[in-house]
C-alpha cells in the first residue's frame, strides 16, 4: 500500500532566493492491484510529483510509505535501493539502452538486483513473451517501432515485480492507436502483480483506463470530474 | 687570374709584416752593435763599417740578418709609346722563431713580396702581395745568388752572360696585372755609404749593408686587365740587410732612385722625425763610369713642392719636391698623383712609391721611383 | 531544397559550427594540446637537429673556407711532404696545410680541438681560421705573437668554455708531458659555438711530437682547370689512406653520422602528431555524434550538404590552427630549453663542440603549422563525410547514434598490413636511412588499429563469464559499439605500441651492451692516456714503469687510430691490441672460412658497421694503409661494435707495430695476480705519473660511465614516449566526456532504476578499463612486433648493430597496468560532468 500524506513541494524562483510553492497538501492510498492516472495543467508538477515520490526529489513536506514503510528522508543510497526493489519505470522517451539487446535492456532491473545472468535472461525472456516480443528478444533495440520500444520499458518495468510503477507520460511519443494497448499492457501487469501504478499523462483517453482519475491542482490531487 | 692580395681579410694585419723598403726592424732604442737578440737563441748579426761586399755570392739571402729586401723599380714603354712604372720587392726577415725546431714548418724564415704597376690610364697603382713562411721549394731566398720566391712569384740572379753582364728576372702573377721581365746590368753594382755600409741614423747601430744596381735595361711583357704588351725600359734594383735600421723617433723617410738619361744614377734618403724635420740623410751620385759620389747628410736636402692628399687614407703626401744635391737644384715630379699603397687590408702599412721624372732647370734628366713612408701613421715593425 | 546564400554559409560558419567548440571546451582543449604537443616536439626536434647541423655544416664550411677539395687522412696524419707535392702541381692555386690535434687539457673534462695551421697559407684558403691578435699595453701589438710556438688562439666559443682571458696560459698535454701556451688571441671569424684553437703548424708539430705529419691540406683549384681532371690527377699522387673529398663531401660525411638518430627523432614527433590527429579524429566523431539531431534540423531547414562539411572541416582547421600556433610557440620554447639542459646532440653526443643559437626559422616554423592544421582537418574529415550522410528523418531516432559507433572488423585490411609490414622488412635501407622498416612500423600500427572493433568483439566475448551489472552493462557496451573503442583507444594502441616497441628495444639494446662492455673490458684496471683522438699517449718506458708495480700480472697496451679506407666513406677505428687469436672480441661471426694458401695474411677482426659498410666476411682480404703503405689482411671474424658506427678493425697489436712503426698506445688494460688489493695497485700507479696525466679506472667504472651515457641517448626518446602516451590518454578522456554527455539520458535512466551515482562512475571506470585493456594489449602484441622491426631492421640498417631481443616483462605489465588504471580514472573523470546532472534532467526529452 502506497500513501502519500500532505506532500508539500516548493522551488526557487529563477533569479531570486523566494520559494515558491508548487502544490501543497497532496494525499493519495493507493491498494495492492490499484492504478491511478493524475492529469493537470502543464507546469502544474505532475511529473515532479512522480519524481518526489520516486525520492529523486526531496519534498519540502509531508509523508510517503510503501508497504508501512515511510520513505521521506531516506538517504539518496537507501532510496536507491527502494527504487531497485520496489519501483517500476515507464518515460515518455523510452530509455531503452541502444547497446543493450531487448532481454539485455529487460534484465537490467534483475541485474542490479545481483539476480545471475541465466535467471536474470530467462525472466526477462517471458516478460519479452508477455509483452508480444518474446522472439525477438535478442534483437538490438534500434530497429524496433516506438510502440515496441514501449514494450520493452514496460517488460524492463515489471520483470523485477516491483510495488509501484511509475509511467511518467508512456503514451505521449506514441500514436492514439497503439497508446491504448500499450497502456492496457501496463495496467493489465500491473494487476496482475498486485503492483500499483501511478500514470501520470495529458490523455483524457489514457487516464480513463486506470482505475481512478485525479487531477493534480496547487492544493492537491481533486477527483476528475466525471471520471467514474 | 686570381691573385692572393684581395683575399686577405683584415685579420692578417696581425701577422704583421709591415716590411717594407727600407724598413727597420724592431726597438732599435735597446740596439747593441755586438747584436740584438729576439726570439731563444737568435742573435742578429750586427752591420759594421768595413765589412767588404763580393759579388755575386753578396747578391743571395744573408739568411743570419734580421732583415733584408730585394727592391726592383723601373720605368716601362709599350711600342704605342704608353709609359708605366713597375715595382717588385723582396723581402726576407729571420723572426727569431723556431729555430731549434725540426719542423719543416717552424717559422725561421719569412719571405714577402710586394709588386705594384702605375698606369696613368689606371688614376691609380695597382698593386698586390704575398707572404709565406720559408719552406723549400715553395718559398725562400737562396744564398750565394740573387734567388727570391714565393710560389710563382720570383726574382732571380739568372747569370752573367757571356759579355759579362748580369740578367734577372722577375716574375708577378695577380689579379689584375702580371709581369715577366728581364733585368740586365751592363755595369758593376754601387756600393753606398762607405763601401756599402749605410748609415742610416746619427748612431752608427742602425745601418745597415747596401748596394744598387741602377741602369738596368728592362724588356719582357707585362699583362694588364688581360691584355698582353712587349714592353721596354731601365729599372733601379736595391739589396739591402740589415738587423737594425730604424732609429728610435723616426716617423718615416722619403727616398728616391733616379736613372739619370745621362748614364748615371742619383740614390737619396732622408730619416724624418714626428715634426718632419730630417734626423738623417744620405746618398749616393753615381756617373756613366761606374764611379760613386758619396753623399753626406748635409749634401743631401728635400723640400716639398706640392702635396696631394688621398681620399682613401686622408694622408697627405707630397708629390712635387724640390731637390737639393750636392749643391745642384732638381725638381721631382710623379708620373701620377696617386702612387698611394694602401695594404691596410693586408700587411697594415699606408705608404706612397710610385714613378718620378726628374728635372734639372726645367728639363728632364731622369726617371726612377720616390718612396715615402710615414704619412700616415709612424711606420711600425 | 536548395542551399543557402554563400553569405548565409558564412554566418551559420560563425554560429553553428566555430561556436560549438566553444560549448565543447574541455574536449577542445585537449585536441589543442594534444595538436601542440605533436606540433612543438615535432617543431622542436626539427630546429635543435637543424640548428646544430646548421651550425655543425657552417662551422665545417667556414672552416674549409674557400677549398676546393679537402685531402684528409686518418687522425694519425701522413707524410708532409705531400703538402710540398701538391702545392707545386700546377692544379693548384692555393694549399693550406693542417695538422689537427684534439688536445688533452689537464684538469679539464674535455679536449680542445687544436688546428695547427700556417696563418700564411690559411688566408688564402680559410680565412676564417686566422688568429687575432691580441693588443698589448698602448695598443701596440706583437707582430710575430701568431707565429710564436707558445702561442694559442681560442675561438670565443673554446674562449668561455675554458673560461680563460687574453694572456694567460693554457695547459696541455702531449704523450704524459705538460706544457704551458699563452692565449696570444681569438679567432674573431670562427662561428659560434664553434669551440677549437688554432697555433702555428710548425709549433704545432713540435709540441705534439707530430713532426713531418699533417692530417688535412685544403686545396684550391686553380682557376679554368677542368676539376675533375684535376681532382683524378691529384688523387693519383696520393698515398694509400689519404683521400681528397670535396668539403661538401666530408661534411655530409661527418653530417651522415647522425642523420639515422635524427630521422629516429623525427619519426617520434611525426607519431606525437599522428596521435593529435586521432584526438582530432575522436572528439570531432562524437561531437558529430551529439549534434546529429542538431545537424538533422538544420539540414530539414535548408543547409547544404557542402556547408554542413566545410563548417565541420573548419572546426578541425581552427582547432589545428590554434593548436598550431601553440606547438610552435611551445617548440621554440622547449628548443631554448633543451639547448640549455641537454644540449644541441639532444644527448646523443654527436655534435661536441657546437653550441648552436635559436634562430627563428620561418619556412619550418611555417610547415609546423600546417602540418597542425593539417591534422585538425584529417580528423576532421571522416566525421564531417559522417555527419552529410545523416539522414534527417532518422536523425531524430534515439540510438541512432549508435550507428557511427558501429565499427566493421577489417580483418582482411589488418592482414594485408601485416603482410605489407613484413614485405618493406625484407627492403634495403635508402641512402643509409632504413626507409622501409619505417614504413613497416607504419604498416605494424596500421594493422594494429585495424584489427582493434574485431579484438573487442573477441575479447569480450571471451569476458562471458563474467559477472555484475556493471561488467555486464559495460561489456554490452563495447560488444554493441566497437566504435567507441576504436575511437578511444586508437590513440592508446598507437602510443601504447610505440612505448612498448621502444621499451623492447631499450632494454635489449642495454642489456646487450652491458654485455660487451663485459667482454670488452676483461682487465682489472685501465689507464688511458687520453681517449683515441687526443693528445696524450703511453711510450714504452711508461708502460715498463706500470708492469712493474707490484701486484700487476700484465699489462697489454692498447692503441687507437683511424684509417680512411676510401673517399667516399668516413674513416674507421683501428684497435690494435693483444686479441689472443679474436677470444677478447665479441664475435657475431667465427671466422669460419676455409684455409687457402692465402692463410699467412695476419688476421683482422672488423665490427658488424664495417661488415655492412664494406661488405666483408670472415674469409674476406682487405687492404689497410698502415705507416703510408697499404698492407693485405684476412678477415678472420665478425665482432659486434656498439661504440663506432662507421666500423672498426680490430688487429693483433704485434702485427701493427710491425706494419706502422707506431710505438704509442692510448691504454693500457693491467691485470692483477690473485689476490692483490686493486686499491692499493691503483694509488701505486697513479702514483707513477703527474697528476692530471692519466686517468685511471676499473672496467665496473667504464661500464657505469658508458650506461650513463646510454640513459641519456635515450632519455629524449622517453621523454617523447611519454608525451605520446600522454595523448593516448587524453583520447580516452577526451572520448569518454564527449560520450558521457551523449549519454547522459542513459545515466538518468539508470539512476531512475536505483543506480547511485557512484556506480554510474565505476561504469564508466569500467568501460574505460576495458578499452584500455583492450587497446593496450594490442598495442603491446604490436610492439613487440614494431620492436623486432627496430631492432632487426632499423637499428641494423641505421648503425649496423645487432641485439639479443630481452623482452622487459615486469615494466611492460607495470606499464600496461598503470595505463588501464589510469584510463579508467581518465574515464571516470570525464564522466564527472554526466553524473553532477540530475537524473530528473537527463529523462526529459526536451531538456
Amino acid at each position: 500500500m502506497l500513501e502519500l500524506d500532505g506532500i508539500s513541494k516548493s522551488f526557487a524562483e529563477e533569479g531570486g532566493g523566494a520559494q515558491r510553492s508548487l502544490f501543497r497538501g497532496v494525499s493519495l492510498r493507493l491498494e495492492p492491484g490499484q492504478s491511478v492516472a493524475i492529469m493537470g495543467e502543464s507546469g502544474v508538477g505532475k511529473s515532479t510529483l512522480l519524481h518526489c515520490i520516486a525520492g529523486l526529489e526531496t519534498i519540502d513536506g509531508g509523508r510517503i510509505a510503501l508497504g508501512g514503510v515511510e520513505l521521506a528522508g531516506l538517504a539518496e543510497e537507501a532510496f536507491a535501493k527502494v527504487r531497485r526493489e520496489r519501483y517500476g519505470f515507464v518515460f515518455q522517451a523510452f530509455h531503452i539502452l541502444p547497446h543493450l539487446t531487448l532481454a539485455q535492456n529487460v534484465a537490467l532491473p534483475l541485474w542490479l538486483l545481483g539476480v545471475a545472468r541465466e535467471p536474470a535472461a530467462e525472466r526477462a525472456h517471458g516478460m519479452l513473451v508477455r509483452v508480444g516480443l518474446g522472439d525477438r528478444a535478442n534483437e538490438w533495440p534500434r530497429r524496433l517501432s516506438g510502440g515496441e520500444l514501449q514494450r520493452v520499458a514496460i517488460a524492463r518495468a515489471l520483470v523485477h515485480r516491483p510495488a509501484l510503477v511509475l509511467a511518467d507520460e508512456p503514451t505521449g511519443n506514441l500514436d492514439p492507436e497503439r497508446a491504448g494497448s500499450v497502456l492496457e499492457l501496463l495496467l493489465e501487469g500491473v494487476r496482475e502483480a498486485s503492483a500499483m501504478a501511478i500514470v501520470v499523462t495529458h490523455s483524457r483517453q489514457a487516464a480513463a483506463r486506470a482505475d481512478r482519475v485525479l487531477r493534480l491542482v496547487r492544493d492537491g490531487l481533486v477527483e476528475e470530474a466525471g471520471s467514474s | 687570374m686570381r691573385g692572393y692580395g684581395s683575399r686577405w681579410p683584415g685579420v692578417l694585419r696581425i701577422v704583421t709584416l709591415a716590411l717594407w723598403c727600407c724598413a727597420p726592424l724592431g726597438d732599435t732604442a735597446n740596439a747593441r752593435a755586438q747584436g740584438t737578440q729576439a726570439g731563444a737563441g737568435a742573435i742578429f748579426p750586427p752591420v759594421v763599417e768595413g765589412r767588404a761586399l763580393a759579388f755575386p755570392a753578396d747578391t743571395g739571402a744573408h739568411p743570419d740578418f734580421r732583415t733584408e729586401w730585394w727592391y726592383a723599380t723601373g720605368w716601362l714603354a709599350d711600342d704605342e709609346g704608353g709609359e708605366r712604372g713597375f715595382q717588385v720587392t723582396f723581402f726576407r726577415v729571420r723572426t727569431g722563431i723556431g729555430e731549434d725546431n725540426p719542423s719543416r714548418f717552424a717559422p725561421r724564415q719569412l719571405i714577402l713580396a710586394h709588386a705594384a704597376l702605375a698606369d696613368p690610364a689606371e688614376g691609380r697603382l695597382l698593386h698586390a702581395e704575398r707572404s709565406a713562411r720559408a719552406l723549400e721549394p715553395l718559398a725562400g731566398a737562396g744564398t750565394g745568388r740573387t734567388d727570391a720566391r714565393i710560389d710563382d712569384w720570383t726574382l732571380k740572379l739568372e747569370t752573367g752572360g757571356a759579355d759579362g753582364t748580369d740578367r734577372y728576372r722577375t716574375r708577378v702573377r695577380a689579379d689584375a696585372f702580371a709581369f715577366d721581365l728581364e733585368l740586365a746590368a751592363h755595369s758593376a753594382p754601387i756600393l753606398n755609404g762607405r763601401a756599402g755600409y749605410s748609415q742610416k741614423a746619427p748612431d752608427p747601430v742602425n745601418a745597415s749593408y747596401y748596394y744598387s744596381r741602377p741602369q738596368l735595361a728592362v724588356t719582357g711583357e707585362i699583362e694588364l686587365r688581360g691584355t698582353r704588351r712587349a714592353v721596354r725600359g731601365h729599372a733601379w734594383l736595391d739589396h739591402e740587410w740589415s738587423s737594425e735600421l730604424m732609429p728610435a723617433g723616426a716617423q718615416g723617410w722619403d727616398w728616391i732612385g733616379i736613372n739619370l738619361h745621362d748614364g748615371g744614377a742619383l740614390m737619396a734618403f732622408r730619416m724624418r722625425d714626428a715634426a718632419g724635420q730630417a734626423l738623417w740623410a744620405g746618398g749616393t751620385l753615381g756617373v756613366e763610369t761606374g764611379e760613386a759620389r758619396i753623399l753626406t747628410p748635409e749634401e743631401v736636402r728635400f723640400q716639398p713642392a706640392r702635396h696631394w692628399r688621398s681620399a682613401r687614407t686622408g694622408a697627405e703626401y707630397p708629390i712635387a719636391w724640390q731637390l737639393e744635391i750636392a749643391g745642384r737644384q732638381f725638381e721631382l715630379r710623379a708620373l701620377m698623383d696617386d702612387q698611394e699603397l694602401d695594404s691596410r687590408g693586408s700587411t697594415g702599412a699606408v705608404y706612397w712609391e710610385g714613378a718620378v721624372r726628374l728635372f734639372e732647370h726645367g728639363r728632364e734628366v731622369g726617371q726612377g721611383y720616390l718612396e715615402m713612408t710615414g704619412y700616415a701613421d709612424r711606420l711600425r715593425m | 531544397m536548395s542551399g543557402l546564400a554563400p553569405g548565409a554559409g558564412r554566418a551559420a560558419l560563425g554560429s553553428i559550427f566555430l561556436a560549438s567548440l566553444r560549448q565543447r571546451r574541455m574536449a577542445t582543449l585537449l585536441s589543442l594540446v594534444a595538436i601542440a604537443l605533436g606540433v612543438a616536439l615535432g617543431l622542436a626536434v626539427q630546429l635543435i637537429q637543424s640548428s646544430a647541423l646548421d651550425e655543425f655544416g657552417r662551422g665545417m664550411r667556414r672552416l674549409a673556407g674557400e677549398a676546393d677539395l679537402q685531402v684528409l687522412g686518418s687522425r694519425g696524419g701522413f707524410d708532409d711532404t705531400l703538402y710540398l707535392t701538391l702545392a707545386q702541381m700546377p692544379e693548384v692555386e692555393a694549399a693550406s696545410p693542417v695538422l689537427e690535434i684534439e688536445a688533452r687539457l689537464p684538469g679539464h673534462e674535455s679536449n680542445l680541438r687544436v688546428l695547427g695551421i700556417d696563418l700564411f697559407r690559411v688566408a688564402q684558403v680559410q680565412p676564417a681560421l686566422l688568429p687575432q691578435v691580441r693588443a698589448e699595453r698602448d695598443n701596440a701589438r706583437d707582430r710575430l705573437a701568431a707565429l710564436r710556438p707558445d702561442a694559442i688562439f681560442l675561438s670565443p666559443a673554446a674562449r668561455v668554455a675554458l673560461r680563460t682571458e687574453d694572456g694567460e696560459l693554457l695547459r696541455v698535454q702531449s704523450g704524459l708531458e705538460e706544457a704551458g701556451l699563452q692565449v696570444a688571441g681569438s679567432i674573431a671569424a670562427a662561428g659560434v659555438g664553434e669551440r677549437f684553437a688554432v697555433m702555428d703548424l710548425g709549433a704545432a708539430q713540435q709540441l705534439f711530437g707530430r713532426i713531418g705529419t699533417l692530417t688535412r691540406i685544403d686545396l684550391r683549384l686553380a682557376p679554368g682547370v677542368e676539376r675533375r681532371e684535376a681532382e683524378a690527377r691529384i688523387a693519383a699522387r696520393l698515398p694509400p689512406g689519404v683521400a681528397a673529398l670535396a668539403p661538401e663531401d666530408s661534411a655530409a660525411q661527418s653530417a651522415g653520422l647522425s642523420r639515422a638518430y635524427r630521422v629516429n627523432l623525427a619519426m617520434l614527433a611525426a607519431i606525437a602528431l599522428l596521435t593529435g590527429a586521432f584526438l582530432v579524429f575522436s572528439t570531432q566523431l562524437l561531437s558529430v555524434v551529439r549534434r546529429r539531431q542538431e545537424f538533422a534540423l538544420l539540414r530539414a531547414l535548408g543547409l547544404d550538404r557542402r556547408v554542413l562539411l566545410r563548417g565541420l572541416l573548419a572546426e578541425g582547421a581552427f582547432v589545428g590552427l590554434v593548436g598550431g600556433v601553440l606547438g610552435v610557440v611551445l617548440g621554440y620554447g622547449l628548443t631554448a630549453l633543451a639547448f640549455r639542459v641537454v644540449g644541441a646532440d639532444l644527448g646523443a653526443g654527436y655534435f661536441r663542440g657546437v653550441s648552436p643559437e635559436l634562430r627563428f626559422q620561418p619556412l619550418v616554423s611555417f610547415a609546423y603549422l600546417m602540418l597542425g592544421v593539417v591534422a585538425g582537418v584529417a580528423g576532421a574529415a571522416l566525421p564531417a563525410r559522417e555527419a552529410t550522410r545523416i539522414a534527417p528523418a532518422r536523425a531524430l531516432h534515439a540510438g541512432d547514434e549508435m550507428e557511427i559507433l558501429q565499427a566493421r572488423p577489417r580483418t582482411a585490411a589488418a592482414l594485408g598490413c601485416l603482410m605489407l609490414a613484413g614485405l618493406a622488412c625484407l627492403l634495403p635501407p635508402w641512402q643509409g636511412v632504413p626507409v622501409a622498416g619505417y614504413a613497416a612500423v607504419a604498416f605494424l600500427l596500421a594493422a594494429a588499429v585495424l584489427l582493434l572493433p574485431g579484438a573487442t568483439r573477441w575479447a569480450m566475448g571471451g569476458l562471458a563469464g563474467r559477472r555484475g551489472v556493471l561488467a555486464e552493462l559495460a561489456q554490452a557496451r563495447l560488444v554493441a559499439a566497437p566504435g567507441q573503442v576504436v575511437v578511444a583507444g586508437a590513440g592508446v594502441v598507437a602510443s601504447v605500441a610505440l612505448a612498448v616497441s621502444m621499451a623492447i628495444m631499450v632494454h635489449s639494446f642495454r642489456l646487450s651492451v652491458d654485455d660487451w662492455l663485459r667482454t670488452m673490458l676483461p682487465a682489472d684496471l685501465y689507464l688511458r692516456a687520453s681517449s683515441s683522438a687526443a693528445s696524450g699517449h703511453f711510450d714504452a718506458p711508461s708502460v715498463a714503469r706500470v708492469a712493474a708495480v707490484a701486484g700487476v700480472a700484465a699489462v697489454r697496451e692498447i692503441r687507437f687510430e683511424t684509417l680512411r679506407l676510401s673517399a667516399r666513406h668516413p674513416p674507421v677505428t683501428l684497435i690494435a691490441r693483444p686479441l689472443s687469436g679474436g677470444a677478447g672480441l665479441p664475435l657475431v661471426e667465427p671466422g669460419d672460412f676455409p684455409r687457402d694458401g692465402l692463410t699467412d695474411r695476419p688476421p683482422v677482426w672488423v665490427s658488424e658497421a664495417m661488415a655492412d659498410l664494406f661488405a666483408l666476411g670472415p674469409g674476406d682480404f682487405l687492404k689497410l694503409p698502415l705507416g703510408g703503405l697499404a698492407h693485405e689482411f684476412r678477415v678472420a671474424g665478425v665482432w659486434r661494435d656498439y661504440a663506432r658506427q662507421h666500423g672498426a678493425v680490430a688487429l693483433e697489436l704485434e702485427d701493427y707495430r710491425r706494419l706502422s712503426g707506431d710505438g704509442r698506445s692510448n691504454d693500457l688494460a693491467v691485470e692483477f695476480v690473485a689476490g692483490a688489493d686493486p686499491a692499493r695497485i691503483s694509488t701505486a700507479i697513479a702514483a707513477l705519473f703527474e697528476p692530471g696525466r692519466i686517468e685511471l679506472a676499473s672496467p665496473g667504472e667504464i661500464r657505469a660511465l658508458s650506461l650513463a651515457i646510454f640513459d641519456r641517448t635515450f632519455f629524449i626518446t622517453w621523454l617523447m614516449e611519454a608525451v605520446a602516451i600522454l595523448i593516448g590518454l587524453f583520447g580516452i578522456a577526451t572520448t569518454f566526456a564527449a560520450l558521457s554527455i551523449s549519454r547522459t539520458k542513459e545515466f538518468g535512466m539508470l539512476r531512475h532504476l536505483g543506480m547511485v551515482r557512484s556506480q554510474i562512475g565505476r561504469l564508466l571506470a569500467h568501460e574505460g578499463a576495458l578499452t584500455a585493456a583492450i587497446g593496450v594489449a594490442l598495442g603491446c602484441v604490436a610492439g613487440g612486433a614494431v620492436a623486432l622491426v627496430l631492432i632487426r631492421v632499423i637499428n641494423r640498417q641505421s648503425f649496423h648493430w645487432s641485439m639479443d631481443v630481452a623482452i622487459p616483462v615486469g615494466l611492460i605489465a607495470g606499464f600496461a597496468g598503470l595505463l588501464v588504471v589510469l584510463a579508467a580514472l581518465a574515464a571516470r573523470a570525464s564522466g564527472a560532468a554526466a553524473m553532477r546532472g540530475s537524473a530528473v534532467q537527463a529523462v526529459r526529452e526536451d531538456w
